[in-house]
């Protein structure tokens, strides 16, 4: 980094006095081996030179001056109709939050854009119908979002998306947008560089869409829609980042305004600093933990938010639904419910470890167990049956030529069961083929030695009969 | 003579095997009982059989839903 305003080339000997003896020196060793493998630095006779050009573009980076606008570039005239960073909040949870309730299959709120069902249908965390990888995506996207073709449902890896946190949602929901560009045609390049300026984006400041190129305008289009990015419509030439943006770079959980806070009950009306308060309060206690578990299965959850609600409806029986608070049963037939889904009894009992209220995680475990091995024991019972498909052996005629086939296929690892005194044998579809002509050479040997003999026996009796003949 | 038959392998508990034993008598889909937890069966049912037997044990277990009815 002192690099950057040195002009004159730096000896060795004067680098490694700014580092301490020891640890330090390896490590610079180390650093300066990569830089120069990428043509950064270059070494000339004990001098360190950094390149000319990058040198020229990272002051520029670092300073925001140049053409190439690593950190965006503000808008310079105030915006009229000019939003705070309330609005930019409401407006990001209602758009991340419409696609949660998507997933979780409630009706509250407007249904997502087609791009959202799109990437949704692509990332197999919904399934709706069928989805040919080779259809066009587009053309997918409007094959999904029709009727018809049936409600699209959760899947087990969508369940998995829901227990995670927004942060890492919001990657995730990245992460299969980058995957999806190619097939898109756009240019990751472009994609990824809109990403990580997105990250370093300030939240409240408005942002000039004017420089970004076609890729990136549609990319913002796609964002707008994730709630990722505000714009007031379509053309407009400004974007402000949201929350959601701003802190995909930073470590720190997103923090958003409905998000289930108990200390948060009827305060209706947050300005953006209390739900910031509130929520760094919260934060502080444990990350949002609602759900208190009974030993006698009833389940109650201090959250007003329906989407929470909708998640635990999943695999909760729900009986009765309060200001504050819902109660419920976890029964056979809710827990096989989920199971049906995909969903599995680990990532349920995840689920509510997770949000178990701050009382609840004083006990340990934090779970009451019989619960937790109730529900273990439903997911074992929907699997009772443990089918392998196969090919059954059996009829051997003799015990030598039963032992050598059980050997043979033991070595492979492919016996499902075997039955000696039986002799009959189950081997798994990859071995049969090798298996089978393991047999058929086994008879064929037999037949070929059973056939000499005969002959011999022949050649044998052959001179008897001719002597009695005579 | 060995003869090799395609089909597929079941594992499961004494009691599930009963059940399959007794739905055998209407369908006669067993190709060869093994011993008390594996059967030997032809692939095409095996999704039937799995819906049978969901059905058979949801009889036979207790709802505390509709008992509170």
């Amino acid at each position: 980094m002192s690099c950057l305003y040195l002009n004159a080339p730096v000896s060795v000997v004067e680098l490694k006095s700014w580092f301490k003896e020891g640890t330090g020196t390896s490590k610079l060793l180390e650093a300066m081996q990569r830089l120069e493998a990428l043509y950064i630095f270059s070494d000339e006779r004990g001098y360190y030179t950094m390149h000319a050009t990058f040198l020229q573009e990272f002051r520029n980076a670092l300073t925001g001056g140049g053409t190439s606008q690593s950190f965006g570039l503000a808008t310079s005239t105030p915006d009229k109709h000019h939003v705070d960073i309330a609005f930019l909040d409401e407006y990001a949870t209602q758009q991340w939050e419409a696609i949660l309730h998507f997933m979780v299959g409630t009706t509250e709120g407007k249904p997502p854009c087609k791009g959202v069902l799109n990437l949704l249908g692509r990332s197999g965390l919904m399934t709706g119908g069928s989805h040919p990888a080779s259809m066009d995506p587009r053309e997918y996207a409007t094959h999904i979002g029709r009727q018809d073709l049936g409600v699209p449902k959760i899947t087990h890896k969508g369940f998995q998306f829901l227990l995670q946190d927004i942060n890492t949602q919001v990657w995730a929901f990245l992460l299969q947008y980058l995957n999806m560009a190619e097939s898109l045609n756009m240019d990751l390049v472009e994609v990824l560089n809109f990403f990580f300026q997105l990250g370093s984006l300030e939240l409240g400041n408005d942002y000039s869409s004017e420089t970004l190129t076609d890729t990136q305008t549609h990319l913002l289009e796609d964002l707008k829609a994730y709630g990722i990015v505000y714009q007031r419509k379509r053309g407009s030439r400004r974007f402000y980042p949201t929350r959601l943006a701003t802190t995909l770079t930073s470590g720190t959980p997103v923090m958003l305004g409905s998000h289930t806070n108990p200390n948060r009950i009827g305060a209706t009306a947050n300005s953006a600093d209390g739900a910031m308060s509130a929520g760094a309060g919260a934060e502080e206690n444990d990350d949002h933990g609602f759900v208190i578990l009974e030993t006698n299965y009833r389940i109650y959850a201090y959250t007003d938010s329906p989407l929470q609600i909708a998640v635990l409806n999943l695999f909760v029986h729900l009986r009765d639904r309060f200001p504050n608070m819902v109660t419920g049963v976890v029964t056979r037939d809710s827990i096989r419910q989920a199971l049906s889904k995909g969903i599995t009894a680990d990532q349920i009992i995840t689920y509510l470890t997770s949000h178990a209220h701050p009382q609840m995680k004083k006990n340990t475990p934090i779970l009451p167990l019989t619960v937790v091995d109730q529900i273990r024991l439903w997911e074992i019972e929907k699997n009772r049956l443990r089918p392998t498909p196969g090919w059954l052996y059996s009829q051997f005629n003799r015990q030598a030529d039963f032992d050598a086939t059980l050997e043979y296929a033991s070595e492979l690892g492919v016996v499902i069961w075997s039955n000696p005194k039986r002799r009959m044998v189950c081997i798994t579809s990859q071995g049969h083929s090798p298996v089978g002509s393991y047999v058929k050479s086994l008879i064929a040997r037999h037949r070929e030695q059973r056939s000499e003999q005969q002959q011999q026996q022949h050649h044998h009796q052959q001179p008897h009969v001719a002597s009695i003949a005579s | 003579m060995v003869k090799a038959v395609k089909g597929v392998v079941i594992k499961c508990d004494t009691s599930v095997k009963e059940i399959i034993l007794g739905l055998n008598q209407h369908g006669n889909f067993i190709l060869e009982d093994l011993d008390e937890t594996h059967v030997f069966v032809d692939a095409s049912c095996v999704e039937q059989l799995r819906v049978d037997i969901d059905q058979i044990l949801n009889e036979n277990t207790y709802n505390v839903e509709e008992a509170n009815k």
